[in-house]
């Protein structure tokens, strides 16, 4: 220790003496990447959009995704609904028609439908009809303290009902409006639009699933893709919005068309059209661009005693990817396809469409007599790049998914335990994570909250209101 | 789009009438012989974009390819033969459940065996105009779940996964 105490040496400070040491003190990555993101412990951390205060008249998946979004940062978000009835997609259930009651006071008989899930996760929900004269006002009152607004209606709907952008930025200049719906302006202003109708409408549906004569068709996902897909992005607008008024003090419009996204997914297919006329085809689980590099079909089910049709007659694809020369040249020598290699050594032509179906089909005759996790097996214990293909059951059993929290059971405020997986599944942040606080709450649930310890309003005119169904 | 074939066959006396449905997904592009799901006479015919290009023809004593996946009689109230009955119409394995009854399913617990409010009717909230707080009190709403819940922890089957 130094004799005069305003003097510091490194040899008396705790940590390290040298950069070496420094090094040789250091965690593996592993345990630093666990410690930092600490899976589990989100609420402990601080909420990344906290202080913002988000406005939903949304409906379906779409828009309220593009507010679930802020909410699971952290963000207080409202969605104003129909009275009594809520959003048209709390009343849509797969066909299991598995629902969580009750949807409301008055409706102990009615549910909300799984469909809502991960769509509103973290929101108030407030009951308001409006669009008529005696509500008016509330929502300017609204408007006021909050920083946006996200609606989905027909173009000009909100603006005839003096709720546009035009009429709302004059109350809060600070105001961010978005609109999200199906076409926005242009010659098919009036057209709504659901996920499929936009799949269709901008050519992705055209370009998913196998050829014809493979015995495919022009395929949507099964899933919502386009829903989910536009409403991250309408959330990437809103944070770029939120932005430019910290620079600013002013608010913004966005207006947000449905069927244009698919047009961003759809890669090369646009401009290969513009350099050279050529109209994409599709190509199904195979790929255009190299090869091997698809999902094939192996000729045993991995659960053949399963009761689920899904465990017992699709628990047979996996992924393959060889399409390096040398992991092809391997994958040939594996199953026997030596002549196909000797055929096709060079990359650019078994990744020609002929050469394709001829190797594809051949992995598949060799695939044939096995299951699933045996081709797997083979090909990765070759050093081969290759995954089984798994349904729900399986990512829920995975422990890949659950050590990184992914999926993940959370016990539910007002309907118990519910499994989820969509708030830990966009990326962790180390300070500020995305969390998941509630699935949904009934319709009306936050009225008091709002309407009472918000905007000030007396009980009794709240009740007021109940009674005459204004909310 | 759907096209089908109308079973004119005499039967006993009177027409078969029956309508077998041929869903474009299996017959968009099809050549074969597929059977009437009434009265099982087999018809051969040859599709081509969704477009009947041959057929329907008889082919007495053939063995059918594939058989419709619903078919029904219009003049006998719409009785019909919903997909996946043995012998008649094609197997729909990805049916979800036995039989889609229109029902609610309705569950008391996770597949972890915890609570979950997934039945009805439940109680009213009690709240003011609507509102709901932050805690299902499943003891005091509904003792009977609670009971069964603590049966099922002494049991030991309540999971964590």
């Amino acid at each position: 220790m130094a004799k005069d105490p305003r003097v510091t040496n490194i040899e008396d400070l705790p940590g390290p003496k040298s950069k070496g040491e420094m090094e040789e003190w250091k965690m593996p990555y592993e345990e630093y990447c666990k410690k930092i993101f600490d899976v589990g412990n989100e609420h402990a951390k601080p909420r990344p959009l906290q202080g913002i205060k988000w406005l939903s008249c949304t409906m379906y998946i779409f828009t309220p995704h593009s507010v679930a979004n802020l909410a699971e940062l952290g963000a207080e978000c409202v969605k104003i609904e129909m009275p009594r009835m809520g959003d048209a997609m709390r009343h849509t259930s797969p066909f299991n028609e598995c629902y969580l009651y009750p949807l409301h006071d008055t409706r102990p008989m009615t549910g909300t439908g799984l469909g809502f899930t991960n769509a509103n996760p973290n929101k108030y929900f407030l009951t308001m009809d409006y669009h008529i004269p005696e509500m008016v006002e509330i929502f300017y009152g609204l408007v006021k303290k909050f920083d946006g607004l996200t609606e989905l209606y027909r173009p000009g709907t909100l603006d005839k009902w003096k709720m546009s952008y035009r009429y709302l930025s004059e109350i809060n200049p600070r105001f961010i409006y978005v609109w999200g719906g199906g076409f926005g302006y242009g010659p098919k202003i009036f057209g709504g639009s659901y996920d499929i109708l936009g799949q269709a409408h901008a050519g992705l549906a055209s370009i998913t699933g196998m050829h014809e004569y493979m015995g495919g068709h022009a395929t949507k996902q099964t899933n919502w893709v386009i829903d989910w897909q536009s409403s991250n992005l309408i959330t990437a607008s809103i944070m770029a919005a939120i932005h430019h008024r910290r620079k600013t003090n002013l608010g913004t419009m966005i207006e947000f068309s449905q069927v244009q996204v698919p047009t961003r997914m759809l890669g090369h297919t646009t401009t290969m059209y513009g350099k050279f006329g050529i109209v994409r085809q599709r190509w199904g689980n195979w790929d255009t661009q190299l090869a091997v590099h698809g999902i094939i079909l192996c000729g045993k089910s991995d659960f053949p005693d399963a009761e689920n049709p899904q465990d017992k007659f699709c628990a047979r694809y996996v992924m393959v990817s060889a399409f390096q020369d040398a992991d092809f040249k391997e994958l040939c020598a594996i199953t026997g396809m030596n002549e196909l290699y000797e055929k096709y050594k060079a990359h650019k032509n078994r990744v020609e469409g002929e050469a394709q179906v001829e190797i594809y089909t051949a992995l598949e005759r060799w695939a044939a007599d096995k299951t699933r996790s045996q081709v797997a097996k083979i090909l990765q214990d070759a050093g081969l790049l290759a995954e089984p293909v798994r349904n729900d059951r399986e990512v829920y059993e995975s422990p890949h998914y659950r050590e990184r929290g992914t999926v993940r059971w959370l016990d539910d405020p007002l309907f118990g335990d519910m499994l989820l997986h969509a708030g830990y599944s966009s990326g962790m942040m180390e300070k500020t994570p995305r969390r998941i606080n509630w699935h949904w709450r009934p319709v009306g649930a936050d009225n008091k909250k709002i309407y009472n310890e918000m905007l000030g309003i007396p009980l009794s005119k709240i009740q007021e209101w109940y009674d005459k169904a204004y909310i | 789009m759907c096209d089908i074939i109308w079973c004119k066959k005499e039967v006993g006396g009177k027409p078969c009438d029956t309508i077998n449905y041929l869903d474009p997904y299996c017959f968009w592009n099809w050549e074969g012989k597929i059977n009437c799901a009434e009265c099982g006479t087999v018809y051969f015919i040859h599709m081509i974009q969704g477009f009947m290009y041959k057929g329907p023809e008889e082919r007495p004593g053939e063995k059918p390819d594939t058989m419709p996946l619903y078919a029904d009689k219009p003049y006998d109230g719409y009785s019909n033969y919903r997909p996946g009955v043995e012998g008649r119409t094609r197997p729909y394995e990805c049916k979800p459940r036995a039989q889609l009854l229109g029902v609610a399913d309705m569950v008391k617990f996770s597949i972890r065996g915890r609570p979950v409010r997934g039945w009805r009717p439940q109680p009213p909230s009690a709240g003011l105009a609507g509102s709901f707080g932050f805690h299902w009190d499943i003891q005091k709403l509904t003792p009977d779940v609670w009971e069964e819940y603590q049966k099922k922890i002494a049991a030991g089957e309540v999971k964590d996964w």
